[in-house]
């Protein structure tokens, strides 16, 4: 019983640094961090206040990211752009917020300006 | 060796519970407030699909942080924790704009569709109106084009008749008043003091004319001769024709108190007796009308 419980302990870090040694670079997170990061400034999220912030922190997690693939910490690499994903999703769904508001008070004042001339025209019962 | 391990293993033991007792990562801390907060706003119902997944990730770092302490690993599930957290408001809240959005825009089509019928049914009314008011139009055009003709046809015959009259009659204002002058030959044949035929037609319109210009003055008819014949011959000539004209008048309508007759044989030419022309001019019946005499 010590014996198995003693070979687990020492066993741990063993295969831990095995792990670091062979975490392959994370390409496919990087594609998916790039791209939710381009899907937001292609929205406009440089523009809306709400996002830039998400934005920003996903751009600069991806910088970190390569620097660390660079370093050889791919494992680092993989959650930095884990994080940059996420950011860059909010930056997408604030946008994304923003416009539907900005849609929302147009179809408000669209529909005031209609009802206004309807009115003016007689155009209501 | 069995108690080195043994210590060792203690050791581990204690420092695992060491890291439970530590104070949480500020994420965490910052993952539980986001997650408590999306799951009060208008996530649950509008977004539960991303609230679930911010409650799964926020699962995955509290047992990151049971199990492994306030490690790099923790902060990074709390991290993403607090984004699904806010992913699952950021949400919920545009759908509901969304959704506003469409109520307003739905409602504005439904008044929209009303607005349209309501003036589609008053343009209608109005093209039922112009319809009506476009045939009386054209019924009022044609009877004005039928006056118009009944008017153009009475101003050609009253200028013909003017023109008949000027031909047969000349009208000049003078001191004693407006003179119609009568060719005789056109009144009377000669010698004879029965009016011709074609004569009595003229004599109307210039009674009608009398009558309608000038219904009230008195007037003189005058009949003047030329100086063939003797003198009492031609007086009691111009008598009887001037009388005679009279007499017509009355009987067209002038009332007989306004109009006299009076004879004035050859003493007022106007025109050389000498010459057949001047003779012609002679002989003729003068209507002498007094403005203002009747008043």
């Amino acid at each position: 019983m010590n014996k198995s419980i003693a070979s687990i302990i020492i066993g741990a870090p063993l295969l831990w640094g095995a792990c670091g040694a062979s975490f392959p670079p994370p390409t496919q997170r990087m594609a998916d961090a790039q791209a939710a990061e381009r899907s937001a400034r292609e929205l406009g999220a440089n523009n809306i206040p709400a996002a830039q912030l998400s934005l920003k922190l996903a751009q600069e997690q991806i910088a970190d990211a390569k620097q660390a693939i660079t370093a050889g910490e791919n494992q680092r690499a993989d959650s930095l752009l884990i994080r940059a994903r996420a950011d860059a999703e909010l930056a997408v769904a604030r946008t994304r917020e923003m416009t539907a508001r900005v849609d929302g008070q147009e179809a408000v004042a669209d529909s005031n300006a209609q009802a206004t001339t309807n009115v003016g025209q007689g155009a209501v019962k | 060796m069995n108690r080195l391990y043994g210590t060792s293993l203690l050791v581990a033991l204690t420092g695992s519970i060491g890291c439970a007792t530590t104070l949480p990562p500020q994420d965490l801390v910052m993952a539980r407030g986001a997650y408590d907060r999306a799951s009060k706003g208008p996530a649950p119902v509008h977004d539960p699909a991303n609230l679930h997944a911010a409650k799964e990730q926020l699962d995955v770092a509290e047992a990151s942080f049971v199990e492994n302490g306030d490690t790099q690993d923790t902060r990074d599930q709390a991290y993403l924790a607090i984004r699904k957290a806010e992913l699952s408001e950021v949400v919920a809240r545009t759908r509901q704009s969304n959704q506003a959005k469409d109520v307003v825009v739905s409602d504005m089509h439904a008044d929209q569709k009303e607005a349209v019928a309501h003036t589609s049914a008053e343009l209608g009314r109005t093209k039922a109106q112009v319809t009506t008011q476009g045939a009386a139009l054209a019924t009022q055009g044609a009877a004005l084009q039928d006056e118009k003709a009944r008017r153009e046809d009475a101003e050609k015959r009253a200028s013909k008749a003017a023109a008949d009259l000027a031909a047969f009659a000349t009208v000049k204002q003078e001191p004693r008043g407006m003179v119609i002058t009568l060719s005789g030959s056109v009144l009377f044949a000669s010698a004879k003091w029965d009016l011709l035929p074609a004569a009595q037609v003229k004599l109307n319109e210039v009674a009608d004319a009398l009558i309608k210009e000038d219904p009230l003055s008195k007037m003189v008819v005058e009949g003047h001769t030329d100086s063939q014949g003797s003198v009492p011959y031609n007086q009691d000539l111009s008598q009887k024709r001037a009388q005679v004209v009279r007499d017509y008048l009355v009987t067209r309508g002038i009332a007989s108190d306004r109009i006299t007759a009076q004879g004035f044989g050859p003493s007022r030419s106007i025109a050389d007796n000498k010459s057949p022309e001047g003779r012609a001019n002679n002989r003729r019946v003068e209507i002498v009308v007094q403005p203002g005499t009747g008043r």
